[in-house]
């Protein structure tokens, strides 16, 4: 599985991929973007099987993103997790309504990140 | 003065330390912030707050204690204030706004990206001129750090 994480903190993003290599006994592959605009670039020029998604960056944030993404018909099907610290429910209730899979609010627990991505891809 | 508003803050500094770097903070007691006095932090992290109330959430930390908890996060020591630390303390301050922002559902807000000052008694550029800064410490084993909080219209 190719899986695509966009956060601008690199840290965070290392966070991520660290959590997801160490639960997953697999080899999945990573790539990442700093902003929505990177993430964009990669999608167009990459086939991916998940996106985890920031909200809160610059030039293009993630909300935006999916806005685009879900106008494009090859994306219109992607699934996407939203991970950010948008914890309130209206912020929740947007992103769902603008075609988001699912929504995990920071700081991610491993469980929680699992959960998410096993409700998408109940196989693995 | 109704600080029962900082509470969400408060609880979100609570958690995210405890979660992301297994610290668990003491909460002192809050004091009305002094914006013009000289000040012991290395580097702030401050995120803006817009929408139905106007405000910034402030968290200043000494150098050691960013550089502890960063290396917490990334497995390698630090010896000065560098990416790492400005990384770490944005995504503490944006994880504490973000959840914060669960507790204040009554007003609907919007943060900022983080933006990061350093150096000894850097200066931070407050929003609104009236309106009370409410500080908190917050006293953990590694030394203290200071979340501040200020929101017009709803802190008075």
């Amino acid at each position: 599985m190719k899986i695509l994480v966009v956060d601008d903190s690199r840290i965070m993003r290392n966070i991520i991929k660290n959590t997801l290599q160490y639960m997953h006994q697999k080899e999945d592959e990573y790539l990442e973007a700093a902003d929505g605009v990177e993430a964009l670039e990669i999608l167009l020029h990459n086939h991916i099987d998940l996106l985890l998604l920031d909200w809160n960056m610059p030039r293009l944030n993630g909300l935006e993103l999916v806005k685009k993404l879900r106008n494009i018909e090859q994306f219109v099907n992607l699934p996407i997790i939203m991970v950010t610290s948008e914890a309130a429910k209206y912020n929740v209730i947007e992103a769902i309504k603008e075609g988001v899979n699912d929504y995990l609010v920071k700081p991610v627990s491993e469980r929680g990140l699992l959960s998410k991505i096993k409700r998408i891809f109940p196989a693995l | 003065m109704d600080i029962k508003y900082i509470d969400p803050f408060i609880q979100a500094t609570v958690n995210v330390l405890d979660e992301f770097f297994n610290v668990k903070p003491e909460v002192q007691k809050p004091y009305l912030l002094d914006k013009d006095q000289e000040h012991q932090w290395d580097v702030s992290a401050i995120i803006g707050i817009a929408g139905e109330a106007k405000g910034a959430v402030v968290i200043s930390f000494p150098a050691e204690l960013a550089g502890i908890l960063t290396s917490r996060l990334t497995g390698k020591s630090v010896e000065e204030i560098d990416e790492d630390v400005i990384d770490t303390v944005g995504e503490v301050v944006n994880i504490v706004a973000g959840n914060a922002k669960k507790g204040l559902e009554e007003y609907r807000l919007m943060i900022s990206l983080p933006s990061i000052v350093s150096g000894k008694n850097h200066k931070i550029a407050w929003p609104g001129k009236n309106a009370p800064v409410i500080a908190i410490p917050f006293k953990t084993e590694f030394g203290i750090f200071n979340l501040s909080v200020i929101l017009e219209n709803i802190i008075v």
